[in-house]
């Protein structure tokens, strides 16, 4: 199994993709490219350090209310918009993290829940900024630069949205591969050894749920300009929870698999919402059963047909396969 | 001037005195073996020096500097390297990944967060060196979970030595081994410390492993340090033996 080879035939797909399906289907393909976006950034701290964060909605949330605000006040072209908005998100992030590094297991989860909720309240609280509960309304996605104006249509903004999602993906594959990726292997699997190693784990806590926010307040944004508005149940915790269920479906700790539980879960979102107004009992139902059944998720599923476990050499207690050995 | 100096090391829990006024040295490239029986506080002076727990009162002074109560990670900056009594190590990760962290740890540019690719490189060669000292190689590729108990110990020795420490500190690495285990990583730790010049600190239980190890030996009992000197004379002091055979002071 060749990764560039599999990785070019599915961005292949991916770029051909508006020519194979009709204009009011691109919606929803946006949607799902969006939200594998959120959830594979939420996997670089549920997957990569184990910290459950149960506030990601927190990220989206800013993402997509400072996306709002930039390009109804300031009215720069809709890139530089996107940049400063995940700027921004970041700026915000480091107290947050700073803050929420400070426990670990159920008491970081409910702090992050804590500060995404706090910034829901705020929505309500500062109403002439916000507009409240109406949110912002009438998002422009200005041109420019150099009089670019490609990405303000529907299939133009699919491909803005895929490259957003290509060039996040390639960057968070290079963290996770990295010196540091390799540390935060290490926090996984045991902090304490970790520390005792040499290594400030506080700091690297920090930089992931920072990182963890930058993406997924890139995710916001491309949310907010797409839907032209920026509402506060994108805060809530709904959303919170909804992409922590894609990032466990999806497979945890593969940045791919959250990816396809995202796009899965809007997909099935969609279908189903058509059909029946019990679709969130299904979503349940699926959840549960992912955990119970597959605990390793889709992305776990589609591979193990692949990779064979690797034979493990007889432990060396016995004198002669020692002496083989030296 | 002693590479390693504790100074009136005290430790309480509550109202008990784990460890009571410990006066501790030990001099550059030698092997001091601390022993005890259960409960003697050898665990808890390894903790005092490496930071883990704060000293109620003393002082750890290493190469010159006092380092008492810094935090574990500086400590460990420091140049001290530790295993731990209940085998500390990566279960997910392969043998190799394990090292190779621990290498990686002294590494200038341990912080590459892109790329970073000779980081790695030059990890893993130190991380398949120590492997190798630890006979350890033909399970670089293996996850670490998989290994025995008596290789998973030997795997976080590998991980110690990865981290070129300038003291190395070992907590009862034959615990829970059996006996042809024990003999085999006697063997090992033996090899590897006739080669290197390393000092090194030892928390053991097994009498038998510390005479074929130690240089010197300090004997604690609840708490205080009751002989101190060469293997043979505390071999035969009469406080030691009492103190091991259960007898009163």
């Amino acid at each position: 199994m060749n990764w560039k080879v599999n990785f070019g035939v599915t961005a292949g797909v991916c770029v051909l993709l508006p020519f194979m399906v009709p204009q009011y289907s691109l919606t929803v393909l946006i949607e799902a490219l969006i939200f594998g976006l959120f959830a594979m950034s939420l996997d670089l701290l549920v997957g990569y350090c184990r910290l459950y964060s149960f506030g990601h909605a927190a990220a989206y949330g800013l993402g997509a209310y400072s996306t709002a605000l930039i390009l109804t006040q300031l009215q720069p072209s809709l890139p530089i918009g996107i940049v400063l908005a995940v700027l921004v998100t970041i700026l915000a992030a480091i107290p947050i993290a700073w803050i929420c590094t400070r426990s670990t297991g159920i008491s970081f989860a409910m702090l992050t829940l804590a500060f995404a909720q706090l910034g829901y309240a705020m929505l309500f609280r500062f109403r002439d900024v916000t507009g409240g509960s109406d949110g912002i309304v009438g998002i422009p996605r200005p041109s420019g630069p150099l009089g670019i104006t490609w990405f303000q249509g529907k299939t133009g903004y699919y491909y803005l949205v895929l490259g957003c999602l290509l060039g996040s993906y390639l960057l968070c594959r290079a963290i996770v591969r990295s010196p540091f990726g390799a540390v935060l292997a290490g926090i996984r699997e045991n902090e304490a050894k970790t520390i005792a190693l040499g290594y400030n784990t506080r700091v690297y806590k920090i930089a992931t749920v920072v990182l963890a926010y930058g993406f997924g307040g890139l995710a916001g944004a491309l949310y907010a300009a797409f839907a032209g508005f920026a509402s506060p149940e994108l805060f809530f915790w709904l959303v919170s929870g909804r992409v922590l269920i894609m990032v466990v479906v999806g497979g945890a700790g593969t940045l791919i698999g959250p990816i396809l539980g995202g796009v899965f879960f809007v997909f099935l979102e969609h279908e189903l919402s058509q059909v029946t107004d019990l679709w969130p009992l299904i979503f349940g139902s699926i959840f549960i059963a992912f955990v119970m059944f597959a605990p390793e998720g889709i992305w776990g599923i589609l591979t193990s047909r692949f990779n064979a476990k690797p034979e493990v050499p007889n432990s060396a207690s016995g004198k002669e396969t020692s002496d083989a050995a030296a | 001037m002693p590479l390693l100096e504790c100074k009136g090391l005290v430790r309480r829990f509550g109202a008990l005195v784990a460890v009571d006024a410990v006066d501790m040295s030990l001099a550059a490239g030698k092997i001091r073996a601390v022993i005890g029986p259960n409960g003697a506080g050898k665990s808890t002076v390894f903790n005092l020096i490496t930071s883990v727990l704060k000293p109620t009162a003393g002082e750890v002074i290493f190469a010159g500097e006092n380092i008492t109560g810094l935090p574990v990670h500086v400590v460990a900056q420091k140049g001290i390297a530790r295993t731990f009594q209940l085998c500390h190590i990566f279960p997910a990760l392969t043998a190799r990944e394990n090292v190779r962290i621990a290498a990686q740890a002294r590494d200038d540019q341990r912080w590459r967060f892109v790329g970073g690719g000779r980081v790695l490189s030059r990890s893993a060669a130190i991380a398949d060196e120590a492997l190798e000292h630890m006979r350890l190689t033909r399970f670089a590729n293996v996850s670490a979970a998989m290994l025995s108990h008596g290789d998973q110990r030997l795997l976080e020795v590998a991980m110690a030595i990865a981290q070129k420490p300038r003291l190395l500190m070992l907590d009862e690495p034959t615990q829970g081994l059996s006996l042809e285990e024990t003999d085999r990583a006697v063997q090992i730790l033996k090899g590897m410390l006739s080669v290197g010049n390393l000092s090194v600190l030892l928390v053991e239980h097994d009498m038998e492993v510390v005479f074929k190890l130690a240089d010197d030996i300090t004997v604690l009992h609840r708490g205080r340090v009751i002989a101190d000197g060469l293997p043979a004379a505390v071999k035969a002091n009469a406080a030691v033996r009492s103190a091991y055979l259960g007898g009163s002071e």
